[in-house]
């Protein structure tokens, strides 16, 4: 199948092929970075998209070409009279051993999957091009159908099985390619940032005023509703004007302060994974556009139709932990932003009101949030008084916004 | 929602029609004033009255040749064909005329009509009264076929046919128009070339059509409970237009299919999905394409060999059985 | 007024004309442009621009002519594959029809139906049929839906004397008779049932006329070559229809002049028959008929000019005219314009 330069972002048309990550012969597994590609706005690792054999490179390293075109060619092993490219480390090509028997698994999906299997029982189209696809020889497989045929539900079940035993209560899910790179980005961010983690409490009573008032033509209009979480955006935006250093990348002993805030929304894919859309200018923007692009870019993210381009670019990261009513959560730095800010559930609680009159006791929403920061490029007060900052402009502005 | 037997979905379906629309006409034998021979028509003179309700002399030709001089000249007849065997007694206004007066007029003329007709076996009526002949129409360019299982179907196919504005051959089976079933009431159509999904199931995908689609679910119900072997039943509806996807869809789950067919074996229906299947989800396919079919063989009448020929729910149970061990 | 079929000494009373001026020369100008559009396709068929095979109507022009004149624009006709003279006779272009046989884009049916198929509905012109017998009952189906419709419509069928002897024939009369359609039914007889003397394969001496007693009908029979007798006959039968009072049957006594269809060079027809007829030749009888009117010579030869320039011209539109293009594959096989049998 062909590998084509993919749509990086709406308004890109061309890509530069940066890195090649396979060559020309080698196996390539489905979910493994097969090459980089960088344009002006972002530099993107992308996967193969099935497995198989490199057959052929035709954009070579550093080469740009235009979105869509075809840049290699993966063989997807159901041809069955390919001839073997080895991958050995002698690196030469062995056509005269194309037909032998060969044990070596990362030969299997290159030869000629053979009719029968060894036992003389039929293979069908479907086992054999699931046997080749994956690199699996039947001789792994038991047959369940008529006199031991391999068929379509074995090899399903050895792939969900992997190559490990199930018989003593324990399954194996393997990290799929998301969950891969989720890992990889926590340890990695983790390891460069000493977190240091700060928390204020927020007392939502007037957000909150703001959203009943609101609420439900809001919700008729739109057909969503009105959470804090714009609130809380609008509220960044404004008092990140008097902490420029929080609106930052470190890079290289560096600070590098952005004027326009790209606010990143961490989204998460139904328990599958994370995943980060930017909303650009977002200084730019009303409560009300907060909040319909926020919800624009999770349903995108959910419905997996994200561009690159919506990924790239943030300067700070919001990460709305609070659905599920957490008290409060430590979040990882989404590098090389300086910080991350967790919003913790919102619920009733007794709080003291001061007053000339004394002091009282009222039910207010209240609720934690809770900021992350990069010890390098920040200390405790800085981070602290910008924490207050928030939790005051939440706390004392008149929100008054209209439905657009 | 209302019950009615399959006979009665398609008096009712006329009569929908006919109210909606006075252009809609219908005529053939004894379907008037005796309500049909199969009592399909019972109460459409009384209510439309013998100028849209007529009952014609024993001249096929005729009947098919007026429905289309008719539908060409801006009426929507509907003509029946008491026996789908004598389709062949006036093949040629079928397969010469009405299928390909729009195409060789460069577009001029249309035919909007239907032909019913009482099709298939298992009435022990012998073999020029029980054949299944609903793959004929299938081979011939222009027209459309349709053959329901339920008298729901029957009711929202025929009125989908009415509206159609292409020539449409509607296959009832005859042994069929005493099942009783659940039918929505009030102005009802369905889509022609949609078929429907009435049993899921993860071992062999099962395409059936007619008199076959309850017999394939109950062998389905049977080989699930006694052999563990689950079997998803698609009832096509439609020959013509096909709804190839969805049959593609299914068979690509299971990688297993079965056509249970009422046509004699060759180029019964099955053999057209099978073709389809073989070349267009080869590589989805754990084991061969079985058709279930009737013998290549004129229907005896003795009801011991009618059903013996006929696929039953026994052979198909039997042979889906042997296919999967 | 003594007029027997062929009878030389037609007596020319202009006292008590009931055709009149106007029509005999409509008469006239139909039956030149038949005869010459005919006689083009033969030409170009020995061209070979013209491929495959052609019923010619040439001999048979005054029955097209004829009932053509006694129509209104909006009743229907049907005929068979021999239909070339009655497709034009209703109104349709030369250029379509030759356009047509020589399969090119500006044919009438876009060069997918042919010689045998011509239609042109917007003239009513509803089809020429190749099966034999099948328009019949189709004919009849229309015949049905004007009167169904209350819009004195009148259905005209034309065909052979051998279709008196298929089945859709009887099928058809039967049906005509018993619900009182406005139909016409006009049999063409021209002796020959492709190859065969139809007087060998059939049952009685005029196979049209000498049945029509089996469906409750008048026996009509008419000398096909006078069409002024052919549109008197035709006048009263439409009229008949139109009133309400049923269907009838003619059977028009005519020659053809070629074979059966260019394959069919004649060879069966014994000596001096041909010569016989073409002494009673349509167009040249009524030719004379014009002038025994009181027609000038100079104005029926400026007409003929005229005919045949319109035929030159058409000729040479439909020779540019282009071979359809592959789209047209695919078009018109469902009323939606498309073709598709699957998703």
């Amino acid at each position: 199948m062909n590998v084509i330069m993919p749509q990086l972002g709406e308004t890109v048309e061309e890509g530069t092929v940066s890195i090649w990550h396979k060559k020309v012969g080698d196996t390539v597994v489905a979910g493994e970075n097969l090459f980089d590609v960088s344009t002006d706005k972002v530099e993107m690792e992308i996967p193969a998209s099935t497995s198989g054999e490199l057959l052929e490179i035709l954009v070579q390293e550093g080469e740009t070409v235009a979105i869509g075109v075809t840049l290699a060619i993966i063989s997807d092993g159901s041809k069955a009279n390919e001839e073997l490219v080895s991958a050995t480390s002698e690196g030469e090509k062995n056509s005269s051993n194309t037909r032998s028997q060969s044990t070596n698994r990362s030969r299997i999906a290159k030869e000629k999957i053979n009719k029968r299997d060894s036992k003389g029982n039929p293979l069908s189209p479907v086992v054999r091009r699931l046997l080749a696809d994956n690199n699996i020889s039947p001789d792994d497989l038991n047959g369940s159908g008529s006199g031991g045929r391999i068929t379509r539900g074995d090899v399903l079940s050895y792939l969900n099985n992997n190559l490990a035993n199930t018989s003593n209560g324990q399954k194996i899910v393997p990290f799929d390619s998301v969950r891969k790179l989720t890992a990889e980005h926590m340890v990695r961010s983790k390891a460069i940032s000493p977190h240091v983690l700060q928390a204020v409490e927020v007392d939502y009573f007037s957000v909150n005023r703001a959203r009943m008032l609101l609420g439900k033509a809001w919700k008729e209009q739109y057909g969503f509703s009105l959470t804090y979480l714009p609130f809380i955006a609008k509220a960044y935006c404004q008092v990140i004007k008097d902490f420029p250093r929080i609106n930052a990348h470190v890079v290289d002993e560096s600070l590098i302060l952005f004027d326009k805030v790209n606010l990143g929304i961490a989204v998460d894919l139904d328990f599958q994974g994370l995943v980060v859309p930017v909303i650009k200018n977002a200084d730019d923007k009303s409560v009300a556009d907060l909040a319909k692009e926020i919800w624009s870019l999770s349903d995108k993210a959910r419905n997996k139709k994200l561009v690159p381009d919506e990924m790239a670019g943030g300067t700070y990261t919001i990460s709305n932990s609070g659905t599920f009513g957490s008290l409060i959560t430590a979040p990882v730095i989404n590098q090389p932003q300086v910080a991350i800010l967790s919003t913790d559930g919102v619920k009733k609680r007794p709080v003291v009101l001061e007053s000339d009159m004394g002091d009282s006791i009222a039910i207010r929403p209240v609720g934690v949030l809770a900021q992350s920061f990069d010890h390098r490029a920040i200390d405790g007060a800085y981070s602290a008084a910008f924490l207050k900052r928030i939790r005051d402009y939440l706390q004392d502005e008149d929100w008054d916004i209209d439905l657009n | 929602m209302a019950e009615l037997t399959y006979r009665e979905a398609v008096a009712a379906a006329i009569a929908q029609e006919m109210r909606r629309d006075e252009n809609v006409v219908f005529l053939g034998e004894d379907i008037g004033a005796a309500g049909g021979v199969f009592k399909t028509t019972v109460g459409l003179l009384d209510e439309f009255g013998p100028v849209r309700v007529r009952d014609t002399p024993i001249s096929e030709q005729a009947i098919l040749g007026a429905a289309m001089g008719a539908a060409m000249t801006g009426l929507r007849p509907i003509a029946e064909i008491m026996f789908s065997d004598f389709l062949a007694v006036c093949w040629d206004i079928v397969a010469n005329q009405m299928a390909k007066a729009r195409y060789m007029t460069d577009g001029q003329v249309s035919v909007p009509l239907v032909v019913r007709t009482a099709n298939g076996g298992g009435s022990r009526f012998g073999a020029q009264h029980s054949q299944s002949v609903e793959n004929w129409a299938m081979t011939i360019p222009g027209i459309k076929v349709v053959a329901p299982s339920t008298p729901s179907d029957v009711k929202g196919l025929f009125a989908a046919a009415v509206r159609d504005d292409n020539p449409v051959l509607f296959f009832e089976q005859k042994s069929l128009y005493a099942s009783k079933g659940e039918v929505p009431e009030g102005d009802y159509v369905e889509d022609l070339g949609k078929a429907k999904i009435l049993r899921e199931g993860n071992d062999l995908t099962i395409v059936a059509l007619a008199l076959m689609v309850p017999r394939a679910l109950e062998a389905a119900d049977r080989l699930e409970k006694d052999d563990g072997i689950s079997a998803t039943v698609l009832d096509l509806r439609s020959l013509v237009p096909l709804d190839t996807q969805t049959i593609l869809t299914e068979v690509a789950k299971t990688g297993r299919l079965v056509t249970v067919e009422e046509n004699p074996r060759l180029c019964g229906w099955g053999a057209e999905i099978s073709s389809i299947v073989a070349e267009e989800m080869f590589y989805e396919l754990d084991g061969p394409i079985v058709r279930i079919t009737t013998p290549h063989i004129p229907l005896a009448s003795a009801d011991h060999l009618e059903d013996l020929m006929i696929p039953s729910v026994n052979r198909i149970y039997d042979e889906i059985r042997r296919a999967f061990s | 007024m003594a007029k027997k079929p062929g009878n030389k000494s037609y007596q020319v009373d202009l006292a008590n004309d009931d055709i009149g001026e106007e029509v005999r020369i409509n008469l006239f100008r139909l039956q030149l442009e038949c005869r010459h559009v005919e006689q083009r396709a033969n030409d170009l068929f020995l061209q070979n621009l013209i491929k495959g095979t052609s019923h010619l109507g040439l001999g048979q022009e005054a029955i097209a002519a004829g009932f053509a004149g006694a129509m209104e624009s909006d009743d229907y006709t049907f005929c068979t594959y021999r239909g070339h003279n009655h497709t034009l006779a209703r109104g349709a272009s030369m250029t379509g029809i030759l356009g047509e046989l020589m399969g090119r884009e500006c044919g009438l049916l876009g060069g997918k139906g042919g010689s045998m198929h011509l239609t042109s509905v917007e003239h009513g012109a509803m089809g020429s049929y190749a099966i034999i017998g099948a328009h019949l009952p189709i004919a009849v189906g229309a015949a049905w839906s004007s009167q169904y419709r209350g819009s004195s419509q009148v259905t005209v069928c034309f065909f052979g004397d051998g279709t008196t002897n298929i089945g859709a024939f009887h099928e058809a009369l039967n049906m005509a008779q018993i619900w009182k359609l406005p139909v016409v039914f006009v049999c063409e007889n021209n002796l020959y049932m492709e190859y065969t003397p139809i007087g060998n394969v059939t049952a009685v001496e005029n196979p049209a006329a000498d049945r029509a007693g089996a469906y409750g009908l008048e026996s009509i029979i008419v000398d096909g070559n006078d069409a002024d007798e052919v549109y008197r006959v035709a006048k009263k039968a439409i009229t008949k229809a139109r009133d309400g009072q049923g269907p009838s049957l003619i059977e028009a006594k005519t020659y053809r002049y070629s074979g059966h269809s260019r394959a069919d060079p004649g060879d069966y027809r014994p000596d001096g028959e041909l010569e016989s007829w073409l002494e009673r030749d349509p167009v040249k009888s009524y030719r004379q008929r014009l002038i025994d009117f009181g027609f000038p010579n100079q104005e029926i030869d400026l007409l003929e000019q005229e005919v045949l320039d319109r035929v030159d011209q058409a000729t040479e539109t439909a020779k540019n005219s282009p071979p359809p293009s592959e789209e047209a594959i695919v078009t018109d096989v469902w009323a939606d314009g498309g073709s598709s049998w699957r998703n």
